[in-house]
């Protein structure tokens, strides 16, 4: 019974889901002729200028990079107001966990939009994009990180008079350090592959060149494009699970 | 006003209520200068429970009178395991420093020197720089003990601190308590399972039972 009411539920949302999408097939059939000659149009990759495709490349590891430090700066205070064994205003609990999700809530790609009608185009707003969601996502885990850490070092140091913020950079910090390196290798490597996209809403990176080929209908330049951006998440995937390996 | 023995433990009157329960009622009791007294009872008697409220852990009625804050050795160590033994040890001196100057680790030489003799004190020169986490469980318990020390406090308490060693490392860690109470003239009050021990290395066993102090 209690099987059938799970099931029955799991249908009627997919129901919903298909009423609000409206998948249709018939539309998907006929466009995959014209899908598969831009593909095929697109060979042999345009690799022209690489020059400027590998500055854009690196410009959106620059902004991921940049925007994930700046993350962390911010989800530092957050996190440890955010955590209960660390929290040294028990008030502020509840406000920070609110503003880490409202954070985590919006995308990247959304702030970086607001960012670009703020400071302009260009990589610094797609970075002060990257920051804000960033600064959500990584108080978020580290703030689980430190609920999680044994709290028993935590409750000796305040037993020796430290105070709550004290204990927790002295002692919670350092304990918890391969979780939170992880989570912020883990984001990094996460903003190197949402930063791809940023420059379709002029916030920099290798998107705004995928922007530019797509709206000239040059497959051969969008195919390159895309295996240059194939080649950077994957970079930046090895080398991220290799550290994390080594922190854990 | 209640007599302050010249450095020891008064307690008169402790009730701790957890939950809507009296989990202790009415505790009095007195720990003189370099005396061993050790709390005795069965598991769920309130021994942890009487140790962490006179360690002002816990919320409690009646008074508990010392020359400072009493230190707290925990049953299980309680030792930040990626922290080295002094970095370990050098949390009982946080009380005395500032914020900043504690999250940078700019530890005052002072604090440092006194907190190598305390590892030294109880027998673990040659392992500062080791990490917690790779010490034996007798050693932890030394550092333990070595961060209650450095936390300059004028009463030590200690929680089942050999619950989890082989006899001869208990014995170990308990003649150590023993030679601190009596070198550094320091009141100690020490929970045990074990009522050999007990008797053994106190100088006087208090009883324990659901939530009240018994003859011995």
């Amino acid at each position: 019974m209690r099987r059938a009411a799970w099931i029955l539920g799991f249908l009627g949302i997919q129901a919903a889901c298909i009423w609000l999408v409206e998948p249709d097939l018939p539309r998907l059939w006929d466009g995959l002729p014209r899908l598969a000659g831009w593909i095929a149009g697109g060979f042999p990759p345009d690799f022209s200028g690489a020059g400027d495709l590998a500055r854009r490349a690196l410009e959106t590891v620059a902004l991921a990079t940049l925007g994930t430090t700046t993350a962390a700066v911010l989800a530092v205070p957050l996190a440890l107001l955010a955590a209960r064994p660390a929290a040294p205003l028990a008030v502020l609990y509840h406000p920070a966990r609110a503003l880490l999700d409202a954070l985590r809530g919006i995308d990247g790609f959304v702030f970086a939009l607001i960012f670009v009608a703020a400071v302009g185009l260009g990589p610094f707003a797609g970075m002060l994009g990257v920051a804000l969601h960033s600064a959500g996502s990584l108080g978020k885990l580290w703030s689980e990180a430190f609920e999680a850490a044994d709290p028993a070092p935590m409750e000796a140091a305040l037993s020796a008079g430290a105070g709550r913020a004290q204990a927790a950079a002295v002692v919670l910090v350092p304990e918890t350090l391969p979780q939170t390196a992880s989570a912020l290798l883990y984001v990094w490597e996460f903003n190197i592959r949402a930063s791809t996209v940023l420059g379709l809403v002029g916030a920099g990176g290798i998107g705004q060149e995928l922007k530019n080929a797509v709206d000239l209908l040059d497959f051969n330049r969008v195919i390159a494009i895309l295996a240059t951006i194939v080649a950077l998440t994957l970079a930046a995937d090895r080398l991220s699970a290799a550290l994390r390996r080594r922190l854990l | 006003m209640t007599p302050q023995p010249e450095r020891g433990l008064v307690v008169q009157g402790l009730t701790v209520v957890l939950g809507g329960r009296a989990v202790l009622r009415d505790i009095s009791l007195q720990v003189a200068p370099g005396e061993v007294v050790a709390l005795e009872g069965p598991s769920g008697a309130g021994k942890t429970t009487l140790l962490r409220a006179i360690a002002g852990l816990l919320p409690a009625e009646g008074a508990v009178v010392a020359a400072g804050r009493p230190a707290l050795v925990f049953q299980h160590h309680a030792l930040a395991g990626r922290l080295t033994a002094r970095e370990n040890a050098l949390v009982g001196a946080l009380g005395r420093m500032g914020f900043w100057r504690a999250a940078l680790r700019l530890w005052p030489r002072s604090e440092l020197a006194a907190t190598d003799a305390a590892l030294g004190s109880v027998g673990l020169s040659g392992l500062e720089d080791r990490r917690a986490d790779r010490l034996s469980g007798g050693q932890r318990q030394r550092v333990a003990i070595a961060r209650a020390l450095v936390q300059r406090a004028p009463v030590l308490l200690a929680d089942e601190p050999v619950a989890s060693l082989d006899p001869g490392t208990a014995e170990g860690v308990l003649t150590l308590l023993r030679d601190l109470a009596r070198g550094q003239r320091l009141p100690v009050l020490v929970s045990l399972h074990q009522p050999d021990l007990a008797m053994r290395f106190a100088d006087r066993l208090l009883r324990l039972e659901d939530g009240c102090l018994r003859p011995s």
